[in-house]
């Protein structure tokens, strides 16, 4: 029995072939998206491990889910709302998560983000991408889950304040003010690591 | 420059104002050094944040993820085995069997509830909470053996009075 | 595995064991319950506030304030008390100038817990506490710290 050959194929004719159970066409498709998904994860989840136990989770619910897909997005973002449901579900669970009330009172009684001195330089300006990506890794994993999460799908998942409002279960204002205050605790410690690292 | 106007210039940056408000936040911003250095700094974390994504990879190879991701699809659709008929026999002592632990738990509960020469009350084993804060919650960690009831009172609150801020005491 | 049924005899035996550990269960509900009671202070700090000479918490209850959905990292002893408290009687136990706590033992391990604020009650609660077990009431307090009040059982 000859292999069909997808890798030339677009990922509507891929989902189609799915849909009708040709696993390879899947396989394919996961081959294609899989670091997306594992991206959207780990940028949630910030451990690895769980983020791959949850990619895999995402992808059998992607197989199972088929039919329900009918194009109005495209597969690879419909993939990672999957993936993005999966988390928060995840995190809600986790032990490590932090109560909205305690959240709200450090957002509210806190207000470091409205007061902190602007960042002028570029704290990223010169550095070779791995060291970067290493510092931007370091910086997202200090912040707090529902800080990281307005930004991971912001920024990475292109969500409006409205959509990002609906998936976390909170108001508008609540986004904007998570954002920005993920946003300039991001850049305080991108600037904190680079002022340590050329000491 | 107020919380509300750094969150303006968060808005234009994400293109979440309307027309007209963007218009005027963007001539503000032409005036304002302060305004200015803000939506920079903001704009330079949101470009830092567009490189990230684009290096993380699954630390796993295509066949071994696929291979797992395909064995949990089988697993799943593969429908459970049905049991054998059991005989009578082994129907009736699968009953038997844990009717008599019953009896006995039961047997052994009555005596502890009902020991002699106490009042007889039986004890509460509820958990109740009356709270005068509507905004607290309750957090439990079964296997620490942990409670945790968290008090949404501001910081200046009847328990701990702002003026003794330092004190604490 | 064969399933057995438990012979009479066996039953017997079991019951009377059973009866002599309830009578022996007697005895433990009439004694006094003994608790520690701990005053923290939250904190981002390494230190505590100058002039002020607090210990870091002890050690086993840090570890279990780590496994909390709560934020800070480093918790100072502001005050601890030792105390015990009879069947159907409340101790009073003040943590500070404005907190007091005050326990009432309902049964075996189950109590009922007030937390009083500057003369008012705050809180109410009747839980089962086990021996080893903690109750953590908490809230913030002022310049993003907090205080927590830690019930321990420990006899």
């Amino acid at each position: 029995m000859t292999v069909k050959d997808h890798s030339s194929a677009d990922d509507q004719t891929l989902v189609r072939a799915s849909q009708r159970g040709d696993m390879a066409a899947f396989e394919e498709l996961v081959a294609r998206h899989r670091d997306r998904v594992y991206a959207r994860a780990y940028g949630m989840m910030r451990n690895e491990e769980e983020a791959i136990d949850l990619s895999q989770e995402a992808w059998v619910k992607g197989w199972q889910r088929l039919r329900q897909f009918h194009g109005e997005s495209s597969f690879g973002t419909w993939m990672t709302r999957i993936i993005i449901n999966l988390c928060l579900d995840q995190l809600r669970k986790h032990k490590r998560q932090r109560a909205e009330s305690i959240e709200a009172m450090e957002e509210e009684s806190g207000g470091v983000e409205r007061q902190m001195p602007v960042i002028t330089v570029n704290p990223t300006a010169g550095l070779e991408r791995s060291e970067l990506r290493q510092r931007i890794d370091q910086a997202l994993g200090q912040l707090s889950y529902e800080h990281r999460m307005s930004l991971v799908l912001h920024e990475f998942e292109g969500m409006e304040y409205k959509e990002i409002a609906k998936t976390m279960g909170c108001s508008i204002g609540t986004v904007m003010s998570r954002l920005f205050y993920a946003r300039r605790k991001l850049a305080a410690l991108l600037a904190d690591l680079k002022n340590r690292n050329s000491v | 420059m107020d919380y509300k106007a750094q969150l303006k210039l968060q808005a234009l940056l994400d293109g979440e104002l309307p027309e007209g408000e963007a218009s005027a936040v963007t001539k503000w911003v032409a005036e304002d050094c302060e305004a200015a250095a803000l939506l920079e700094e903001l704009r330079n974390t949101r470009g830092a944040l567009a490189e990230f994504e684009a290096e993380v990879r699954l630390p796993e190879s295509r066949e071994f993820f696929w291979s797992k991701v395909e064995r949990e699809i089988q697993r799943l659709e593969t429908p459970a085995p049905k049991p054998a008929r059991e005989s009578y026999w082994a129907l009736v002592r699968r009953f038997l069997v844990p009717a008599s632990a019953v009896a006995v738990v039961l047997l052994a509960g009555l005596m502890l509830i009902r020991p002699a020469g106490s009042t007889g009350r039986s004890v509460a084993t509820d958990i109740e909470t009356a709270l005068a804060d509507s905004g607290a919650f309750t957090y439990r960690d079964y296997s620490a053996g942990t409670t945790l009831v968290w008090l949404s009172y501001p910081a200046d609150n009847e328990v701990v009075d702002s003026d003794e801020m330092d004190t604490f005491e | 595995m064969r399933a057995k049924l438990i012979p009479p005899t066996g039953l017997l035996w079991l019951t009377t064991a059973l009866a002599l550990l309830a009578g022996g269960g007697l005895r433990t509900q009439a004694a006094d319950v003994k608790f520690q009671a701990f005053l923290l202070w939250g904190t981002d700090n390494s230190k505590p506030p100058e002039g002020k000479a607090y210990q870091p918490a002890a050690a086993d209850v840090l570890q279990k304030l780590k496994e909390l959905p709560i934020k800070w990292t480093n918790w100072f002893e502001v005050r601890r008390k030792d105390f015990a408290v009879a069947q159907d009687k409340v101790t009073e136990v003040a943590m500070s100038e404005k907190c007091q706590v005050n326990v009432k033992k309902l049964g075996d391990s189950d109590i009922e817990v007030s937390l009083i604020g500057k003369g008012k009650e705050v809180m109410k609660r009747k839980q089962s506490l086990p021996k080893g077990e903690m109750l953590v009431l908490g809230g913030n307090a002022p310049n993003s710290t907090a205080w927590l009040v830690v019930l321990k059982r420990i006899e």
